[in-house]
């Protein structure tokens, strides 16, 4: 399936070498700003400079990864408004399946590789053992759940109002607030983002769990919220599903 | 004249056709800002830190300063004649008696004044949330070079959306992917958006600094904060009516070449 | 001046790229590209009077519609003269393109997401209308198009129909001298295309427009346009008046007959071709210079109550025209 998305896209070859390297830029840019701020101003936070670049590439891992998975999202409003949906609901695969990852972007692997790494590499400066970095992976893993969960409540959202690209963008703006620790933040935006849209628990905790700055509480309120939010999205998936009114031609 | 007074009417109407859009648009800045800004409280959390020869207020002063700049500079519209090309609508603007560069700043204008009257308004709120030490201008001579910088930026920015909207004649489908990679991501990066230039070392200060992006933010706040002053304001301002002039001259070459292409092709 | 356009040998060649199918194509269109050129019109000439109201008829591909964009200024020739009003169109003086108008089915000009008031109010600042002409042309326009209710609609919530008498009146509210309609009939429902014709039809009689229109659907050229000109691969097949089209084209007759008794009929196909058979009506269609002879055996060797001789139908000569019948 991802397949015949890959033939578009090497046709698409062009187009797409130039958001590459337009994403590739951004990330030397932010990593260079990062870099020469923290040669100057020597810790942030009290984080020191190793860490907050761990917290930069954990915030790109998590990004880039979910987007390579889940680039068919973008593809759902047309897909809705000319029908072919429709044609997605009565195939044998799980539509939502087919909605969220059928579009995979070859163009992101080119990315993901490098990324890793340089995380391994950063990651490995700040001398883990064993346990952080099984906690790291698995709220890494955590991470992820709760980006499909809201991917899935995007799609969800989209059948009902039609609105896509909003409600991504959203997701997109608040994440990129991950880039750097949240700690930085002032209440109430910090409570926002490590409870409501949790940004927090996604991008920060699995960083500080490699830094062994995490308590068993949060780890624990980090899987309940990954749960809770993977179910909350299966319901109004099925929810949404019920309220599809076919596209009039 | 009035044509354009017609035009800016109904550009401004436009907007709030899509006012969902223009919501989000505002809130993504807002965001932007907020990182921007508790980034810089963070670093300049020790009252006495003074970094790159900055301390907490001007910094933050300089922050709440992009703020209207980027509402003066960065709002625009001229990025959509990527697809009037690529679509082909150009077309019935073509068969217009009406200049189509003048056209499209008449609607760069209109979203600025729009976008203006926002951004004074997300000012206003947030200064009174987050308590800024904010500097206010008064020397009269800063002001006015100030208003020639703005001014200057504004042509920049429309030249070189303009250029890269140009592309699309040659290669439609890469239309969109040049506006990332320019309008979005160098600019963002380059024009002082997230960070002062100066905190660069000597080296890569100067090249970016040859460039016409930091023309577009930061040096216009610099300006008003008073930072750049006597020579290095007179070489600034020079370096900016240069890139100014380059752009519009390229602009109008490439725009001569494209439109021949575009007519031979007929989209 | 007595002619508003004159074009002469005109030559417009375009030059594509060719995609191949499938991965392999794609990358090859990238490394070495194939440029293919279309010859899309081959040495056309032609004059129009002020006033006239001409039809270009051809089938898919022909040349029309490149024709229109050449003579409104959008396409340069590859070689040849063309002259409208007056001037040369792709020079795009603004005295020019303010006694034009061009009006494509695919492309609106009006604000999509705005009622439609409002790009008539842009046009009128954009043209330089004076305020008391506006008016009245803008009130002329609403009525004869029926649109009076629908100004403040915003156009995406216009049927297409109302969208193309919109359409209209926003390039007519500057009353062009000149008005080029490409296709301006299509995708309408039968009434509102016989709505367009009649104000095509009432418009070039009221205010002497000289108007050329391309167009798919024979019903606007039997019912339109007095003066057709047929254009297939780039080329002029015919220029002139409606009937003579048939005349010249028309290779065969028509010869109806009503018959008294079902004898015999399968000897039916030795006089000509049996378009229709249903007793006691009889249809053949005849090779036009073997007319009087078939009708002469048909009298003598048939029961025939009665006879007529009519021309082919002009639809179907038409129809023969777009699919590519007239080539030679």
């Amino acid at each position: 399936m991802s397949r015949n998305s890959f033939s578009v896209v090497i046709g698409q070859k062009l187009a797409l070498s130039v958001f590459l390297i337009g994403k590739i830029f951004r990330f030397i840019f932010f990593f260079g700003f990062l870099y020469f701020l923290l040669v100057g101003s020597g810790n942030l936070a009290g984080y020191s400079s190793n860490q907050i670049i761990f917290f930069f590439l954990t915030f790109n891992l998590i990004d880039v990864i979910t987007q390579f998975l889940f680039r068919e999202v973008y593809n759902f409003r047309p897909m809705i408004i000319n029908g072919d949906f429709d044609l997605v609901l009565v195939k044998p695969i799980s539509a939502l399946f087919r909605v969220l990852m059928g579009g995979a972007d070859v163009i992101d692997l080119i990315t993901i590789p490098p990324l890793i790494i340089l995380t391994i590499y950063f990651g490995s400066l700040l001398h883990p053992g064993l346990v952080q970095i099984g906690l790291f992976l698995i709220l890494l893993a955590n991470g992820f759940l709760i980006a499909t969960a809201f991917h899935i409540i995007v799609l969800s959202f989209a059948i009902v109002t039609l609105e896509v690209d909003h409600t991504v963008m959203i997701y997109r703006d608040l994440t990129s607030l991950g880039r750097l620790p949240i700690d930085i933040y002032q209440q109430p935006l910090k409570a926002f983002l490590t409870y409501l849209i949790p940004v927090g628990i996604m991008i920060t905790l699995p960083a500080k769990a490699i830094m062994g700055l995490t308590s068993l509480p949060e780890v624990l309120i980090a899987f309940l919220v990954g749960l809770i939010a993977i179910f909350i999205s299966f319901k109004f998936w099925n929810y949404a599903l019920t309220k599809y009114s076919s596209a009039s031609s | 004249m009035r044509k354009y007074w017609g035009v800016f009417k109904i550009s401004f109407e436009q907007e709030f056709a899509y006012r969902l859009n223009f919501i989000l648009w505002r809130v993504r800045n807002v965001f932007q800002i907020l990182l921007t800004y508790f980034l810089w409280s963070t670093v300049f959390a020790n009252p006495t830190t003074q970094i790159f020869g900055y301390d907490r207020t001007k910094i933050l002063t300089y922050v709440f300063g992009i703020m209207i700049v980027r509402a003066l500079v960065l709002s625009a519209r001229a990025m959509d004649v990527s697809s009037d090309i690529a679509q082909g609508d150009l077309s019935n603007y073509l068969l217009k008696p009406m200049s189509y560069f003048k056209y499209w700043f008449t609607r760069d204008i209109s979203s600025k004044a729009l976008n203006l009257i926002f951004a004074a308004v997300e000012f206003s709120v947030l200064f009174v949330i987050l308590k800024p030490p904010f500097f206010f201008q008064t020397n009269p001579v800063a002001l006015l070079a100030f208003a020639a910088t703005i001014i200057l930026a504004i042509l920049i920015y429309f030249f070189l959306l303009f250029l890269i909207s140009s592309i699309p004649f040659w290669a439609p489908e890469i239309g969109w992917g040049s506006h990332f990679l320019v309008t979005v991501v160098i600019i963002e990066s380059l024009s002082g958006s997230l960070f002062p230039i100066n905190i660069l070392p000597g080296i890569f200060q100067s090249i970016v600094l040859a460039t016409p992006f930091p023309y577009l933010i930061y040096f216009p706040v610099e300006v008003y904060l008073g930072n750049i002053s006597g020579p290095a304001l007179i070489g600034g301002l020079m370096v900016a009516i240069a890139w100014t002039g380059v752009l519009w001259f390229t602009l109008n070459f490439v725009w001569q070449k494209g439109l021949r292409v575009y007519q031979a092709i007929g989209r | 001046m007595d002619r508003t356009v004159i074009v002469d040998n005109l030559v417009k060649n375009f030059e594509i790229n060719q995609k191949e199918p499938g991965l392999s194509g794609a990358f090859k269109s990238l490394f070495s590209p194939k440029k293919k050129t279309v010859n899309a019109i081959r040495g056309v000439s032609f004059v129009i009077q002020p006033g006239e109201l001409v039809g270009f008829i051809g089938p898919n591909g022909a040349g029309k519609t490149t024709t229109l964009k050449i003579l409104s200024g959008l396409l340069y020739p590859t070689s040849g003269f063309v002259e409208v009003l007056e001037h040369d169109p792709w020079q795009r003086k603004p005295e020019f393109l303010k006694q034009i108008a061009l009006v494509m089915g695919q492309k609106n000009q009006l604000w999509w997401d705005l009622p439609a008031i409002e790009t008539f109010e842009l046009n009128r600042a954009i043209y330089e209308i004076p305020r008391r002409e506006y008016e009245e042309n803008l009130r002329e326009l609403v009525e004869l198009l029926e649109l009076s209710k629908l100004l403040n609609t915003p156009v995406r919530k216009l049927s297409l129909g109302q969208r193309m008498r919109m359409e209209l009146t926003a390039a007519l509210l500057y009353r062009p001298k000149v008005l080029f309609l490409d296709e301006p009939t299509i995708g309408l429902d039968l009434v509102a295309q016989q709505k367009m014709r009649d104000f095509i039809y009432e418009y070039n009689k009221k205010y002497a427009a000289t108007i050329l229109l391309t167009s798919h659907n024979m019903d606007d050229l039997v019912n339109l346009a007095r003066r057709v000109i047929v254009i297939d691969e780039g080329k002029i097949l015919f220029d002139g008046a409606l009937e003579e089209l048939v005349e010249k084209f028309a290779k065969e007759k028509i010869i109806k007959a009503t018959l008294s008794k079902e004898d015999g009929i399968a000897d039916l196909e030795k006089i000509g071709k049996v378009k229709k058979l249903a007793f006691p009506e009889v249809i053949l269609s005849v090779p036009r210079s073997a007319t009087a002879v078939a009708a002469a055996e048909l009298l003598q060797n048939f029961p025939v109550d009665d006879l007529t001789i009519e021309e082919i139908p002009i639809e179907d000569v038409i129809r023969k025209v777009f699919k590519g019948g007239l080539r030679k």
